[in-house]
C-alpha cells in the first residue's frame, strides 16, 4: 500500500502499545518507525522522507499537542494522526485546528487506523506533488533574465508586443525575441499555459496603462 | 436516718416550747407539776408502807431533770416555777417546815439543773445511751459529780430538820446516794421512754412478748437471789447473787440500752418491794441502814449494766450503718451496671454484690467462684479473656480485661478491674474489684466502627471517581495493545504468513497485557469493595509503588513528576492494605491538589520511606505546593475542614482514623522552603 518510501512514524510512551500498533501497521504493509519518546522522534526526524506521524496524545515527557507544535515549527508539514485514551472534545478540536489528519480513540480499530493512515498518505503525496511542481516552476522562473521577466509580467496582463515595446522603450522586434526565449525557458507553448503557470507561481500581471 | 428524725423531733419539741404561751408548753408545765407532785407522793407512800425502809430515791428530781433536759435553757424557769407549788404542796402535806422545804427545793433544783446542763452540753442529743462514751459521761455527771456536789447543800435539809451538824458527812452521803440512785435507776428508763415517745415505734409482738418473758425471769431471779435465806450456807451466797446476771445480759443483748435500763428498774423495784415485806437481803437493821445498803448495791450494779446495753446498741448501730452503706453502694453500683467483688486470698472465697451474679447470668443460689465465672465467658473470648480474668482476680494485674458472656441468647460485654487490698506486711490480703457491664459502650463502638468503615468506603469511591479519567486510561492502554496485537496476528494469518515466532510473540504480549488490565481491575475492585478489615503483613514500598501505578495516568495528566526514594530493608508492617492504600492515595491527591498552581516544570512530589526509631515504618510525602493555611495546621484534621473548592473535608480525618487504628500517627506540617509534607508512622508488628 502507498508509496514506495512512505513511512509511518509511531510515537507512544507505553512500550506495549507501541509494539502492538507497530505490528499492526507492519502487517498492513506499512514501513514503520516507532519511538518510545517524543524527544527521540524529534531528534531523528527527517522531513524529506514521505510519511505520516501517529502520536499518542497523553505522554509524560511532552504531550501530543506540543509535539505537533514543535514539528510545525521545524517546518515539517507531515500529516499527524492522534491517538488518545479518551474522547476529549476540546483537545480534539485543538488538534484538528492545528492540522491533524485524524483523532482516533484507543483502543483503535484496524480499519479506522488504516483508513486514517491511507488518508494521511494521500495527503502527504499531494503535498509532496504540489511541492515538487512549485519547485520546478521556481527553477524555470529562476532561469529568466530580468528583461524576460518584465516581458512575462506584461504578457500575462494581456498586452500586445507593440504596447510592451512602448512601455519598455524598445522596438517590437526585440520584444518578440525576448518573448520567444521566455516561452521556451518556461516550457510553455501558449499564452493560456503561461497565465496558468504564472498564477501557480504567484506572479502578478503588470498594472496600469503605461 | 435515725439521727435526722431525732434532730427533727428535738427541734420541733424545742420550737414548740419557744412560745411560752403555747398550748404545748402549758400542757407540759401541767404534766411536770403533776408528775413532780405524784413522784413526791410515791416516795412518801413507800415510807409509810413499812417501818423497814423508805424510798431509796426521790422521783421528783428525775421528773424535773427530764423536763429541763427536753427544753431549752431559757425556758427552764417556767418548769422550775411549775415545780415549786407541787413541791410546796407535797412537803407541806407531810408537815415539813418552810425553811427546810425551801432548802430542799433549791438543792433539788440545783441537782436537776446541773444534770440537765451537763447532759445537754456533753451528750448533745438522743439516743442518750447510744454509745459507751455517752453512757460514761452520763454516769459520771449524774451519778457522781453532780449529786456529790449538790449533796453539800442537800445535807442541810436534815440538819434543818433537827439533825446534828456533826453528822454532816452522813447526811451528805445519804443525800448523795438517793440522788445518784435516782439518776441510775429512774433516769435512764425515763429518758429512753421519752426518747421513744418523740419518735413512736411500734415494737413487733414477738419483741413485746420476749420483753415480758425477760422481765418475768428477772423478777423471779431477783426474788430468789435477794431473798434472805438463812438456810443457805454463806459460802453459796455470791453464787446466788449472780443468778440475775444471765438474765440482765439477755435483756442487754436483746434490747440494748433499753433492756439494760429496764433491767435496772425492775431489779430496783423488786428489791424495794421485797425489802418492804421484810424478805430481802437488805433487811438488816434500821430503815436508814437497810436503804443505804440497798442504795450502794444498786449504785454499784447499775453502771456496768448500762454500759453493756450501750455497747450492744453501739455495735448494733455500727453494724446497721455498715449494712446500709453497703446496700447503698451495691445499689449505686448496680444502677450504674457495676458489680462489686472482693476475693480473699487466704480462703479463696468471694464476696460480691448481687449484680455480679446477674452480670454473669448465674443463679444467686450458687456460690461464686473463679471457675464458675470463667466458665461463663463466651467461647471465642475464653482462651485469652479467661486467663486475663484469672490474673485480674488472683493477682490484680492492672490490665483491664474485657470479654463477652452469653446469657440465654443475650451477649453481654463485661469489663473487669481489680486492685489489691493491702494486708499485713505489705502483702495483699485480698483483691477487690468491679465487673461492669460495658455492652452499651461496645455496641456504640461497633456501630461507630461500621460507620467509620462506611465513610472510609464512600471516600474511596469518591476518590476513585475523581481519578476515573486516569483509571480509564490505565485500562485503555492494555486494551489497545491487546486489540492491535490481535488484529495484527489475524492479518498475518490471513496472509498465510509462516512467521510462527512472531505470532507467538503477539500472543505473549496479549497475555501480558491482559494480565496488566486484570491487575488494574483487581486494584480498583480492592478499593471499591466493602471488605472486612484485614490484618496482614505489608511491604510498604510495594504498596506505595502499586499506589503510584494506580495514579500513573492522573499524574501524567496533571503534569506531575514523582520521585520515590524507597529505603532498602524496610521492615514489614501489619495492617489492612486497602485502608493504607486509601491513606496513601488521599495524601498523594492532596499533594497534587496543593501543587495545582505551580508551573508544570516544578510540580514535583517526593516520597521517602524509612525505618522509624522504634523499628516501625515511616512514610513522608513532600510536595512543593501552597502549603497549609498558616496557623491552621491543627484544623486540617477536623472533619469537614477543607481548603479545596470541591472538597468534603473528610479525607484527612479519615486518614487519621485509619492510621490510628493501625496504632500509628499521622502529622502534617509546612516545609521550610515551600509546600507541605505529610508524615505517617506505623508501629512494628507485635510479634
Amino acid at each position: 500500500m502507498g508509496d514506495a518510501g512512505f513511512t509511518t512514524y509511531l510515537v507512544d510512551d507505553d512500550p506495549a502499545v507501541l509494539r502492538s500498533i507497530t505490528r499492526l501497521l507492519k502487517a498492513g504493509g506499512y514501513k514503520t518507525k516507532s519511538f518510545s519518546s517524543p524527544q527521540k522522534f524529534l531528534s531523528a526526524h527527517d522531513p524529506s522522507v514521505p510519511g505520516c506521524a501517529i502520536i499518542d496524545l497523553v505522554m509524560s515527557e511532552l504531550d501530543g499537542l506540543r509535539l505537533q507544535e514543535a514539528l510545525a515549527q521545524s517546518g515539517s508539514k507531515r500529516p499527524i494522526i492522534f491517538l488518545t485514551g479518551r474522547g476529549d472534545v476540546s483537545t480534539s478540536v485543538k488538534a484538528m485546528k492545528a492540522g491533524a489528519v485524524d483523532f482516533l480513540t484507543k483502543p483503535v480499530k484496524r480499519d479506522a487506523l488504516f483508513s486514517a493512515v491511507g488518508h494521511a498518505a494521500e495527503l502527504d503525496a499531494a503535498l509532496r506533488q504540489k511541492r515538487r511542481e512549485s519547485q520546478s516552476i521556481d527553477d524555470r522562473l529562476a532561469a529568466l533574465t530580468h528583461r524576460e521577466r518584465e516581458v512575462l509580467e506584461h504578457v500575462i496582463a494581456g498586452r500586445l508586443n507593440k504596447q510592451i515595446a512602448a512601455s519598455l522603450g524598445t522596438v517590437e522586434k526585440t520584444i518578440k525575441v525576448h518573448r520567444g526565449r521566455m516561452m521556451a525557458k518556461l516550457r510553455v507553448r501558449s499564452v493560456a499555459d503561461l497565465v496558468r503557470l504564472a498564477d501557480r507561481a504567484g506572479i502578478l500581471p503588470v498594472r496600469g496603462d503605461l | 436516718m435515725d439521727q435526722i428524725a431525732t434532730d427533727l423531733s428535738l427541734r420541733s419539741l424545742q420550737e414548740r416550747s419557744v412560745r411560752p404561751g403555747g398550748t404545748h408548753t402549758i400542757r407540759n408545765v401541767v404534766i411536770v407539776a403533776v408528775a413532780y407532785y405524784l413522784g413526791a407522793e410515791i416516795a412518801f407512800l413507800i415510807g409509810t408502807l413499812s417501818d423497814r425502809i423508805f424510798a431509796p430515791f426521790w422521783p421528783p428530781n428525775i421528773v424535773l431533770f427530764c423536763a429541763l433536759l427536753l427544753s431549752p435553757p431559757r425556758q427552764w424557769w417556767i418548769y422550775i416555777a411549775a415545780a415549786f407549788p407541787a413541791h410546796t404542796i407535797a412537803e407541806l402535806g407531810v408537815g415539813m417546815p418552810m425553811p427546810q422545804l425551801l432548802v430542799a427545793f433549791v438543792t433539788n433544783c440545783m441537782v436537776a439543773i446541773v444534770n440537765a446542763f451537763g447532759v445537754q452540753r456533753l451528750m448533745v442529743e438522743p439516743p442518750w445511751f447510744g454509745t459507751i462514751s455517752k453512757t460514761i459521761i452520763y454516769v459520771l455527771i449524774t451519778a457522781f459529780l453532780s449529786p456529790a456536789f449538790c449533796a453539800l447543800g442537800g445535807a442541810f435539809v436534815q440538819i434543818l430538820g433537827g439533825g446534828s451538824i456533826d453528822d454532816f458527812g452522813l447526811f451528805w452521803a445519804r443525800w448523795y446516794a438517793s440522788n445518784a440512785l435516782g439518776s441510775l435507776t429512774l433516769g435512764p428508763i425515763a429518758m429512753i421512754c421519752l426518747e421513744s415517745t418523740t419518735r413512736p415505734r411500734l415494737a413487733p409482738a414477738g419483741r413485746a412478748v420476749e420483753a415480758a418473758i425477760v422481765a418475768a425471769f428477772l423478777i423471779a431471779a431477783c426474788i430468789i437471789a435477794f431473798e434472805d435465806l438463812p438456810s443457805i450456807a454463806s459460802g453459796y451466797l455470791p453464787l446466788l447473787l449472780y443468778l440475775p446476771l444471765p438474765i440482765i445480759v439477755w435483756a442487754a443483748v436483746r434490747f440494748g440500752a433499753k433492756g439494760a435500763s429496764g433491767a435496772i428498774f425492775v431489779i430496783s423495784l423488786v428489791l424495794i418491794w421485797r425489802t418492804l415485806n421484810g424478805l430481802s437481803l437488805f433487811d438488816i437493821g434500821s430503815p436508814e441502814t437497810n436503804v443505804f445498803g440497798m442504795q450502794l448495791f444498786l449504785i454499784g450494779l447499775s453502771p456496768p449494766i448500762l454500759l453493756l446495753g450501750s455497747a450492744i446498741d453501739e455495735t448494733r448501730r455500727a453494724e446497721r450503718t455498715t449494712r446500709e452503706s453497703e446496700e447503698r453502694i451495691s445499689f449505686a453500683a448496680a444502677s450504674s451496671n457495676v458489680g462489686l467483688w472482693q476475693y480473699e486470698i487466704a480462703t479463696g472465697t468471694f464476696w460480691a454484690t448481687d449484680y455480679c451474679w446477674t452480670l454473669f447470668g448465674l443463679s444467686r443460689s450458687e456460690p461464686l467462684d473463679l471457675d464458675r465465672l470463667v466458665s461463663r465467658i463466651h467461647p471465642n473470648d475464653a482462651p485469652i479473656a479467661g486467663a486475663a480474668l484469672r490474673s485480674a482476680v488472683l493477682r490484680a494485674t492492672p490490665r483491664d480485661a474485657e470479654f463477652r458472656v452469653q446469657d440465654s441468647g443475650e451477649i453481654r460485654w463485661i469489663s473487669v478491674r481489680a486492685r489489691p487490698v493491702a494486708g499485713r506486711a505489705g502483702k495483699p490480703a485480698a483483691i477487690a474489684g468491679a465487673f461492669s457491664d460495658v455492652t452499651a459502650r461496645k455496641l456504640a463502638e461497633a456501630e461507630a466502627d461500621v460507620q467509620r468503615q462506611e465513610i472510609a468506603h464512600l471516600m474511596r469511591v469518591s476518590m476513585l471517581g475523581e481519578l476515573s479519567g486516569g483509571l480509564a486510561h490505565e485500562l485503555t492502554q492494555p486494551l489497545t495493545a491487546i486489540l492491535s496485537n490481535a488484529q495484527a496476528g489475524k492479518m498475518l494469518l490471513a496472509k498465510g504468513s509462516r512467521a510462527l515466532s512472531e505470532i507467538g510473540n503477539i500472543l505473549d504480549d496479549i497475555i501480558a497485557e491482559d494480565e496488566r488490565a486484570g491487575e488494574v481491575i483487581h486494584r480498583l475492585h480492592g478499593m471499591l469493595k466493602k471488605g472486612e478489615v484485614k490484618h496482614e503483613p505489608i511491604d510498604m514500598n510495594e504498596l506505595i509503588a502499586s499506589t503510584l501505578q494506580l495514579l500513573h495516568s492522573e499524574l501524567i495528566d496533571r503534569r506531575m513528576s514523582v520521585s520515590f526514594d524507597n529505603a532498602a530493608g524496610l521492615p514489614a508492617t501489619r495492617g489492612d492494605p486497602v485502608q493504607l492504600q486509601q491513606t496513601l492515595l488521599n495524601l498523594l491527591m492532596n499533594a497534587m491538589d496543593a501543587t495545582e498552581n505551580v508551573p508544570p516544570a516544578r510540580r514535583t512530589i517526593s516520597i521517602t520511606t524509612a525505618t522509624a526509631d522504634d523499628g516501625g515504618v515511616e512514610v513522608r510525602i513532600y510536595d512543593c505546593g501552597t502549603g497549609l493555611p498558616p496557623s491552621r495546621e491543627r484544623e486540617v484534621f477536623q472533619p469537614f475542614f477543607t481548603t479545596k473548592k470541591r472538597g468534603l473535608g473528610l479525607g484527612l480525618s479519615i486518614c487519621t482514623s485509619i492510621i490510628k487504628l493501625h496504632g500509628g500517627t499521622l502529622s502534617l506540617q509546612n516545609n521550610v522552603r515551600e509546600g507541605a509534607s505529610a508524615v505517617f508512622r506505623l508501629p512494628p508488628p507485635l510479634d
